[in-house]
């Protein structure tokens, strides 16, 4: 079964013919050619394929991909700003050594906006549940979590609610 | 990925219609994180899918005095809900542990329900709340209490053409108190273990109690013997001593890649106790 689905990627209109059993990752990965999300486990468990869809995260290795028709989906691509920069959960990932091996970043990045786009002073409890649903096979976590919060110092200093 | 038909119907009657049309080919899904995992591993055969999420009436969550949950209600407006959290904690505390963040966003509560994993977290809690399940179909509508539902696992008294469409909870009386305990790994795991206390007080004796454990029989159970033996004493260290050695009796699990079948026994007496305590200390 198939059919055209339409939703904003990234803040663009986008729609594409796509077939009834794909999840959103192989749509991501496959026809917009999004690579930044990755696929782990593909079973919902390691979080590196987190994105956000209208304000908060989901794992979408396991989204079926009609159910996005009409929604938001913001990748780790759309972090990004203009000429490349970064955004700065992401700087704060590269400063504070919260990536490593890199594979579990766009997942855990997505993670830390989703807790960010609603405090911007987290308890280290709250980071740490925020990233619960994200695993992690180099850092331990520490350096993780020091990134969280000194991206929250940073979204805070920027632009001042 | 095994392929399926995925439809999208607005309305009850347009989902009973479509399961009719797909008999013996199709299945219902709400959030999805549970059954696309086992599709993939080929746990679930299912050649078309029939998606609740666009029947509105089925998200809301309402407070009539007691609880409404429609059962496309999402874990995380159930987590966030502060008058749930204020009258029935219990159920707030299954619900904030129950997998993880991304999970909550996309899970619905009569998602849960429906798998019945007799490991499923919101179903102890749900259990001692005495809440009662309306099933509609196209031959109509009946009530169930949460008690009767669950007939094995992965097991429900619902034909295929039902759909699960409300959890109503009572309203909350004064003097009660609710708690959720959970053994896992960390706390997100499978639950190994998990249990839920309802009490209600005068004085110091019981008037009221409701205990339930799940992962531990192959469906979640409710321990009426056990609630009898509790009503009308107080709660001191020797009857839960007892309730402990009542509950290790009254469970029958088995051993997995979680845990063995003598750890599960010990601890579904440890965690029933702990939350008799538990919820002993919430009462208002």
């Amino acid at each position: 079964m198939k059919k055209v689905i339409q939703f904003t990627l990234n803040g663009n209109e986008v729609s594409a013919e796509l077939e009834s059993h794909k999840m959103l990752l192989e749509v991501l990965r496959d026809t917009f050619e999004m690579t930044g999300t990755k696929e782990g486990c593909g079973q919902g468990e390691c979080g590196t394929c987190t994105v956000i869809i209208d304000g908060v995260s989901i794992k979408s290795c396991l989204y079926p991909v009609f159910e996005v028709e009409g929604k938001s989906v913001t990748t780790i691509e759309g972090l990004v700003g203009e000429g490349g920069k970064l955004h700065p959960i992401q700087e704060a990932f590269v400063e504070k050594g919260g990536i490593q091996c890199g594979f579990c970043s766009p997942g855990m990045i997505l993670s830390a906006k989703a807790l960010l786009d609603e405090t911007w002073t987290p308890s280290d409890n709250e980071i740490k549940r925020a990233i619960s649903g994200n695993l992690c096979r180099c850092t331990g976590y520490v350096q993780i979590i020091d990134s969280i919060r000194d991206a929250a110092t940073r979204l805070s200093n920027q632009d001042p609610k | 990925m095994k392929k399926f038909d995925y439809y999208q119907p607005e309305s009850l009657n347009e989902a009973y219609r479509l399961m009719e049309e797909n008999e013996g080919r199709a299945r219902y899904i709400a959030g999805g994180t549970d059954i696309i995992w086992r599709i993939k591993q080929g746990v679930i055969k299912a050649d078309a899918l029939i998606s609740l999420r666009r029947i509105r009436p089925l998200e809301g969550i309402t407070r009539n005095g007691g609880l409404t949950l429609g059962s496309m209600a999402l874990f995380r407006n159930i987590e966030k809900d502060s008058s749930i959290a204020r009258d029935y904690p219990s159920l707030t505390q299954a619900v904030s542990i129950l997998a993880n963040p991304q999970v909550r966003n996309v899970a619905t509560v009569g998602g849960n329900l429906c798998n019945g994993a007799p490991s499923a977290d919101s179903v102890p809690p749900l259990m001692v709340l005495e809440a009662v399940l309306t099933i509609e179909g196209p031959g109509g509508r009946r009530e169930v209490p949460i008690g009767n539902f669950f007939t094995g696992p992965g097991q429900s008294c619902m034909d295929r053409t039902e759909i699960l469409t409300q959890i109503k909870i009572p309203k909350k009386v004064f003097n009660s108190g609710s708690a959720f305990l959970k053994k896992g790994r960390v706390s997100q795991d499978i639950a190994v273990v998990n249990a839920a206390a309802f009490l209600v007080m005068e004085g110091k004796i019981c008037r009221k109690c409701r205990l339930a454990v799940g992962a531990v029989a192959p469906v979640p159970l409710r321990l009426t013997n056990i609630e009898e033996m509790v009503e009308g004493r107080e709660i001191d260290p020797e009857l839960l001593d007892r309730v402990g050695e009542m509950v290790e009796r009254a469970v029958s699990p088995i051993t997995d890649v979680r845990s063995t079948e003598n750890w599960r026994r010990v601890m579904s007496g440890v965690l029933v106790k702990r939350a008799i305590q538990k919820a002993h200390k919430m009462v208002d």
